[in-house]
């Protein structure tokens, strides 16, 4: 029970947390250099891909890279 | 036989989904260009991918794609103290396509996608699930990806037979559907079976702007693989025999990462920087690091260089050759497959990109909104390190054909063209 409510309330905290980064962090008129593309992540999707392809054949240790996406947050 | 391609390429999948694109057309070529010991030959691949992505309305997204991989080289047929000797060219094509649909909402998008990937051995099919959606403030994104494979590997029928007595592929054995379901030839040795592989990919992401110039992503990856993963054309040398290799049927695998961008205004420049901790059930530990940094330079010229430094320890039945072969397996499984050995991997790399963007009611070449050129080159240093006590092998791994033993042992080149209209 203990440990039931200790992980509702990290799951709380983190989405409070998550939602005050969210609405604090960065105002809209703030994002002109979040939006350049070097700023998002695997901007160039075939080239991920293609990363992404090479080294799972050389390593057994593949996968979670990340996803598409951050920058302005338009998506 | 192409197997981790195919898993790699639904961990692209897994992975990328929740970027959907607008009306674009991306096509790009990339050549992989491997050498090996001995002078055997290396590994020669070709790999054209073309997307193409159109908007249904303003609510929706259709992706079509077709890659390709076309593979030449020289492979190792048993895994020994001297594989280099036991080296014989092969050739293999592969073909996928893949077709998504998502939808846009204010703050949220939806997407599901299959791909069907096909070569001479290996049949691919991948259905996926994927969502995102934008927190209060737009400066936090959730996403959340599933994909499944329904995947067959061709395999030579051992069905009665033991780990130390099955036999493995070969290139002239028939990996028709027919020559499984007419089981009345001639040639009983040539007989091929079909075997299942199943894998559920999960993948979680968090993205936040932490700064006007800077912001980071966290990820959680998962996938459960179970069935057959064996290269059904390996053997190794375990003690007086060369059997197939042989290797669990179930694997559970998790990896965590974290990646940080700083742009920096005054330079026109960022920073990105990555770190990555990846752990399986058959024992594998890795870790990953990466380092780069993207410079415009003018109004149309991005330039990016970047490092890349991997390392994982050994499959827990992973052996240098010199073992198997004197000491048998631990247990009863037995792999020469250098992505499960001890491995540390270097690469360094380059891109330019040119970049044209319409201005005014001036289109680029009168018909696109933005045209990006995009050429880049990766250095390869792959370094296989011991699994056993080096002392304690006097036949040394130099000859075991998983790596070249030179400083450079592969490279990449890179051309591509992203079309946005």
């Amino acid at each position: 029970m203990a440990l039931r409510f200790s992980s509702e309330m990290m799951l709380a905290v983190l989405c409070l947390a998550l939602a005050a980064c969210g609405r604090n962090a960065v105002r809209a008129s703030e994002k002109e250099f979040l939006a350049d593309q070097v700023m998002i992540f695997d901007d160039d999707g075939q080239e991920a891909a293609a990363d992404e392809h090479i080294s799972t054949n050389r390593e057994g240790a593949a996968g979670g890279r990340g996803s598409t996406g951050g920058g302005c947050g338009c998506n | 036989m192409q197997l981790r391609a195919i898993i790699s390429v639904a961990l692209v999948a897994a992975a990328s989904a929740p970027a959907w694109a607008d009306d674009a057309v991306d096509f790009t070529t990339v050549w992989y260009q491997e050498q090996r010991q001995g002078g055997q030959g290396g590994l020669t691949v070709v790999h054209p991918q073309l997307d193409i992505g159109a908007d249904l309305g303003e609510k929706a997204t259709l992706d079509i794609g077709y890659s390709a991989d076309a593979v030449t080289g020289a492979t190792a047929t048993v895994y020994t103290v001297d594989a280099v000797s036991t080296a014989t060219p092969f050739d293999d094509l592969r073909h996928e396509a893949s077709l998504g649909l998502a939808l846009h909402g204010k703050r949220s998008t939806f997407g599901i996608g299959g791909t069907a990937g096909m070569e001479r051995d290996y049949l691919s099919l991948t259905i996926s699930g994927s969502g995102s959606i934008d927190l209060p403030g737009r400066n936090t994104n959730i996403a959340l990806s599933y994909t499944h494979n329904f995947d067959q590997t061709c395999d030579k029928d051992n069905a009665d037979l033991g780990p130390l007595e099955r036999r493995a592929l070969t290139g002239f054995d028939a990996c028709t559907k027919e020559s499984y379901l007419v089981r009345g030839v001639d040639d009983a040795t040539a007989m091929t079976v079909w075997h299942d592989l199943s894998i559920d990919t999960t993948q979680a992401t968090v993205t936040q702007n932490l700064s006007p110039t800077s912001n980071v992503q966290l990820s959680l990856f998962g996938q459960v693989l179970n069935g057959f993963q064996s290269n059904p054309y390996r053997r190794v040398r375990v003690g007086p025999n060369e059997p197939q290799e042989h290797i669990p049927d179930i694997r559970a695998r998790g990896a965590a990462a974290v990646r940080w961008n700083k742009f920096f205004p005054g330079v026109r420049g960022a920073v990105h920087a990555s770190v990555r901790g990846y752990s399986d059930t058959w024992g594998v530990n890795g870790g990953t690091a990466e380092l780069a940094w993207s410079q415009y330079a003018g109004s149309s010229l991005l330039l990016k260089v970047r490092a890349r430094i991997h390392q994982q320890t050994p499959a827990t039945f992973f052996k240098d050759a010199f073992f198997y072969e004197t000491e048998s397996a631990a247990g009863e499984y037995f792999t020469g497959d250098r992505e499960l050995s001890p491995v540390r991997n270097i690469v360094v790399g380059g891109k330019m990109t040119l970049i044209s963007v319409a201005e005014d009611d001036h289109e680029v070449w009168g018909l696109f909104d933005k045209l990006q050129l995009n050429l880049k080159a990766d250095l390869y240093l792959l370094h296989e390190l011991a699994a056993d006590d080096p002392g304690a092998n006097p036949a040394g791994r130099d000859r075991q054909f998983l790596s070249s033993g030179q400083a450079l042992d592969a490279f990449v080149l890179g051309v591509g063209l992203l079309a946005n209209y």
